[in-house]
């Protein structure tokens, strides 16, 4: 019950906003209060291994199937808290950008959607609020309505409609598989047909990576999160695309954590370690040449999705012994949901003092924002892995897992690890020079408006004390959230494994540390060559090959298109060519004045012999059809 | 029976008295028009309790030396409750759309006759009853076709007359060999061919494809489908969308498993041919569809390829495919009428029949776009839309068939169409105002009504499958 309480009251929420139209600032705070206070308390329980269900009886092949395990719980009271965060950030901040009501209606209803996608007991139920979700946070993407937000909110949609369609497919598969389709939570299903699971499995990858914009299927992500005003970019860039991760652990789960895949299905594991790790690396190099810092923060958003989904890869692969993997990402979707929220509400604030967000044109802003920019180092901390932050916790979890991988596993993996540390230098670099351009560096010649409120740095603030909480303490969410929610997933020994993992050894550290200098020094040396702003010629870019393909498919439609109506109009043509000469010809019998036509001289015939003739002739063409022998 | 007679003739009772109705005040003709094709709805929904409750009802009798019989199944019945469930919406829908418009006598007469027609081919109980009704389908809708009597109308009503004579002629041709082989044309009980065997039946069914093909807009006999959208809209919406088209698809239904039976069809060389041309026709339909720049023609060519989903969901020979099926034709069918009315509409309010002039027009009529919308999102195939189902089952069908490439092709459809769609959606609340009338009058009302109401019942079908599943489930279980 308490599920689907957790549900409506977001719906109440819309409602009260649409009889509110014009007191509504409070209402967005007291609702996503109520759901986290909810949330937290009453999934407080799961955590100790009693899944809640619930069912609403229905007739007929559809049930609204809801369930709350560790790993919903997880993500429910993760979005909850980021909802109440952004709505005691966004009333101030939509002031500045118009609109508000209809953007807070645009929240509670992907709030509610959101919801309905983490505590969803079956793929189907899922499917309905994953697309009542594309739907809603489609107006967040739309929401200035210019040329740009349009042509990204087109993209959005288009790629998201699509990812819903490949992941139906996928559930379609998976059902006929395993004859009756899995429920979420139930573990690992045992198929019938195990190559069109693997397919299944394969087709929910593609699906859900659409959505957690994995490479090449990321090219919607940049855009759609940078033009979304700044807090509907936080969630977005924090919260939805870990749709798709969470679509993949569930996928992962009815193959089964834990078990080591056979021989049919070993690829899976390996594709996606090779996916997580160019989604990582070509991420982190595109946000590199940004100039704007809504999408340089977009393209990390890719970038550290491939993190999450190496992690998810590493534990697939290893299988039993995955646990590291597995909580790896799990831990880095928390982390990188606060870090990520973080950094794009700092740089709302500094869009609503400034009105800018190209990074070249502001400068030396540390002084006027000093909490601001102490609030944005922080961030900036977590996302780069300092240690005492967050990010370092989960990153140094997946560093682990990977080596264990590259040590147990083939010999290729070694790349897989070394181009991870590569991704680790880059973020460092990239996010050295976010921070340096905006609060170092030449002072800015904007105009500065004071249109600021407490509120935006409240809320930033909050992240702040959750993130060094997380970061000082990483054992205890470990142990007390992510672990359960790993085993209950199926990989039993994860507390053992976690009982040896220490996070302050020398060896992690010192990683860390050189990383971070070697970050340092390249966007350093990038920022003096002027290296950030050369950009791959187009026919290189992922986009333009893309481009490239789409074109030249509908270039091959075209000429099929057009050979298609070639042939139909000449067989239009034939037609009437013929019809034309038939009747020509049956017309020389009426207007003949010599009584001859093809020769045969019609004078002898009567009209009694035609008739028997035609007769005949009619009788023969039905005997043969009825005598299917004779043909 | 008395149920089912009623049910046949509240059309022609009622196009008789609008036709001899002296020339009175519209409001009076609508509300005779509107109380017969209720009246007709009401009573197929009783014949459809009575057949779903295991009643057989019959009406049998002698013409020409042929028996006919008419003698509802769950099939037809289905078919019948579509047509005329829809049959009210186009109704109200007309009056606001045909107001102010010339020849309406005519326009409504033929309204009501095509009702009885179409209940005819839907209860038809065996081939002879069938193909009657089916011919005259073709005569009672050609007047509606031709309603604008111009030339092109002209020119395109010659062109679906003989298409359709054409094909109807084939049938004809099947029907005399199948009743020569078999004996017996009836419906009911086992197949009419099952247990025959021989190479000519591959051709018999060929012949039966070919003739039913034609209404189904088979490619490459749907030369006349976007042609006929000269009618008016809600004769496009209605005869053109949903019962002339479903009727040659309900044809196929009837020949694959009726006829033949699907453990013969099933085997005949011809079948393994059929759900390549099908594929051919959802894609090449839906892609001629994105390369029209006319928003009613556009339509046409997707009725086409959504047309073809149906015969994919029959040729899977899977009791999940035949649901598919049912289910699509069910759940397309307002959707379909929902975008026709949408693009009739906007055309009547501001007269831009152009898609790349519907910039902004959003702004203009937004309860219309909004209907649009969700029937476009339904034409891909999206979740809380009731299409969503019939394309559900029809993949399920395919892949447990053995013939995953179908469902793919079925995915594929969807990203096309919604290549179609959402440029339309997006660029309709984009750019400025466009200028022309709003949603405001009673003409308008009563064609936002029917359409915003379709949406509804949609999406109602769409969160709610188990509505319509009884129907679905008893289709399958006759046959299967």
């Amino acid at each position: 019950m308490l599920l689907v309480i957790l549900m409506a009251i977001p719906l109440l929420g819309t409602v009260a906003l649409l009889l509110m139209r014009d007191r509504f600032a409070k209402i967005p705070f007291v609702i996503t209060l109520t759901v986290f206070v909810l949330g937290l308390f009453g999934l407080k329980d799961v955590f100790g291994g009693i899944p809640l269900t619930y069912n609403i009886a229905m007739p007929g092949p559809f049930v609204l199937n809801f369930q709350a395990d560790s790993l919903s719980a997880i993500f429910v009271i993760l979005s909850t808290f980021l909802w109440l965060v952004v709505s005691i950030y966004s009333p101030k901040y939509m002031e500045h950008e118009g609109r508000g009501w209809s953007f807070q209606l645009c929240t509670m209803l992907t709030l509610f959607s959101v919801l309905g996608i983490f505590l969803a007991g079956n793929m189907i139920t899922m499917l309905l609020f994953f697309e009542l979700m594309t739907i809603t946070s489609y107006f967040w993407v739309i929401h200035r309505w210019n040329k740009e937000a349009i042509r990204a909110g087109y993209f959005y949609l288009f790629f998201s409609i699509v990812g819903g369609l490949v992941v139906t497919l996928g559930i379609v598969m998976m059902g006929s598989a395993t004859d009756v389709l899995p429920t979420i939570g139930s573990g690992m299903v045992t198929p019938l047909n195990p190559t069109l699971f693997g397919w299944s499995i394969a087709t929910l990858i593609v699906g859900f990576g659409i959505k957690a914009g994995m490479v090449p299927l990321h090219l919607w992500l940049p855009h759609a999160h940078s033009v979304a005003p700044t807090p509907g970019s936080a969630l977005l860039s924090g919260l939805i695309i870990k749709i798709g991760a969470y679509g993949l652990i569930r996928a992962g789960e009815f193959t089964g954590w834990g078990i080591k895949l056979g021989d049919s299905m070993t690829w899976l594991a390996s594709t996606l370690l090779i996916l997580g790790t160019l989604t990582m690396l070509l991420g982190v190099l595109n946000a590199l040449i940004q100039s704007n810092a809504k999408k340089l923060l977009a393209y990390h958003s890719v970038s550290q999705m491939g993190y999450i989904i190496l992690g998810l890869g590493v534990g697939l692969y290893l299988g039993a012994d995955g646990g590291l993997g597995l909580s790896g990402a799990i831990y880095h979707i928390i982390n990188h949901a606060l870090f990520k929220v973080a950094l794009f509400l700092g740089v709302g604030v500094i869009y609503i003092h400034t009105g800018e967000t190209n990074l070249y044109k502001l400068g030396g802003l540390w002084r006027r924002f000093p909490v601001t920019a102490i609030l944005m180092l922080v961030a900036v901390f977590g996302i780069t892995g300092t240690p005492g932050l967050n990010g370092y916790a989960s990153k140094t979890i997946l560093h682990h897992g990977v080596s264990l991988a590259t040590e147990t596993g083939a010999p290729w993996l070694i790349w897989v690890e070394r181009l991870f540390m590569v991704v680790g230098v880059g973020t460092a670099a990239s996010f050295a020079k976010l921070y340096y351009l905006m609060f170092f560096g030449k002072p800015t010649e904007l105009k500065i408006n004071d249109e600021g409120s407490p509120k935006l740095q409240i809320a930033m603030g909050l992240i702040a004390v959750v993130m060094i909480g997380i970061g000082t303490r990483p054992e205890f969410l470990l142990n007390s959230a992510i672990a359960p929610a790993v085993e209950a997933l199926g990989i039993e020994n994860i507390s053992t494994t976690l009982a040896h993992l220490s996070f302050w050894n020398f060896h992690d550290l010192s990683g860390m540390i050189i990383t971070l200098t070697l970050g340092i020094l390249v966007c350093w040396g990038g920022l003096k060559s002027g290296i950030f702003h050369w950009h791959l010629p187009t026919y290189m870019t992922i986009e333009g090959i893309v481009k490239l393909i789409v074109r030249g498919i509908a270039a091959i439609i075209q000429i099929g298109l057009k050979g298609y109506v070639y042939v139909v109009e000449s067989i239009h043509h034939i037609g009437e060519a013929m019809s034309s000469r038939l009747c020509s010809d049956l017309r020389k019998f009426d207007k003949s004045k010599s009584s001859t036509v093809f020769g045969i001289n019609l004078i002898g015939i009567t009209a009694d012999v035609a008739i028997l003739i035609l007769s005949l002739g009619v009788i023969i063409v039905l005997y043969t059809l009825m005598n299917p022998s004779l043909l | 029976m008395l149920n089912l007679v009623l049910a046949l003739l509240s059309g022609v009772v009622g196009a008789l008295i609008v036709a001899v109705m002296p020339k009175v005040r519209n409001r009076i003709r609508n509300l005779v028009v509107l109380l017969f094709t209720i009246l007709g709805a009401v009573f197929s929904w009783r014949v459809a309790l009575l057949v779903f409750a295991g009643k057989n009802i019959k009406i049998a009798g002698e013409f020409a030396g042929f028996s006919w019989s008419i003698n509802p199944d769950p099939l037809g019945v289905i078919f019948a409750l579509i047509a005329s469930s829809l049959w009210i919406f186009a109704a109200v829908y007309s009056f606001g759309y045909m107001e102010g418009k010339h020849n309406q006598r005519t326009y409504y007469t033929f309204l009501l006759l095509a009702l009885s027609v179409t209940l005819g081919v839907a209860f038809s109980g065996n081939l002879v009853a069938l193909y009657l009704f089916y011919e005259l389908l073709t005569l009672v809708t050609y007047p509606l076709v031709i309603h604008e009597r111009s030339p092109e109308a002209m020119k395109s009503g010659k062109k679906y007359i003989l298409y359709s004579l054409s094909g109807a002629g084939v049938i004809l041709i099947a029907i005399v060999i199948t009743y020569s082989l078999a004996g017996n044309l009836d419906f009911a009980g086992n197949a009419i061919l099952a247990g025959s065997t021989g190479s000519g039946l591959n051709l018999l069914l060929a012949l039966f494809i070919i003739g039913f093909g034609v209404k189904a807009a088979l490619m490459p006999l749907h030369g006349w489908l976007p042609g006929a959208m000269v009618a008016p809209t809600p004769i496009s919406a209605l005869l053109h969308a949903v019962a002339v088209v479903y009727s040659g698809a309900y044809g196929i239904v009837r020949v694959v498993y009726s006829v033949f039976g699907h453990e013969l069809v099933r085997q005949l060389s011809f079948s393994r041919i059929m759900p390549w041309v099908i594929a051919f026709t959802i894609l090449m339909g839906v892609i001629i569809a994105a390369r029209q720049n006319v928003l009613k023609r556009r339509l046409a060519y997707q009725t086409i390829s959504h047309l073809s989903y149906i015969l994919l969901g029959v040729f899977t020979f899977q009791p999940w495919g035949l649901a598919g099926a049912i289910m699509h034709m069910i759940s397309y069918s307002t959707l379909k009428v929902s975008l026709f009315f949408c693009a009739g509409i906007i055309s009547e309010q501001t007269g831009e029949k152009n898609i790349d002039r519907m910039r902004g027009i959003g702004w203009l009529l937004p309860k219309t776009m909004v209907a649009l919308s969700v029937a476009a999102l339904g034409m891909i195939g999206t979740m809380p839309l009731n299409t969503f189902w019939g394309k559900y089952y029809l993949m399920k069908g395919s892949v447990e068939g053995g013939m995953w490439p179908l469902a793919v092709v079925l995915v594929i459809s969807g990203i096309i169409n919604a290549y179609c769609f959402i440029p339309v959606i997006v660029d309709a609340f984009r750019g400025e105002k466009v200028q022309g009338d709003t949603e405001k009058g009673s003409k308008v009302n009563l064609m936002l009504a029917p359409t915003l109401l379709l949406s509804m019942v949609s999406i109602l079908i769409g969160l709610w499958p188990g509505i319509v599943w009884p129907g679905v489930e008893a289709v399958v279980n006759w046959f299967f």
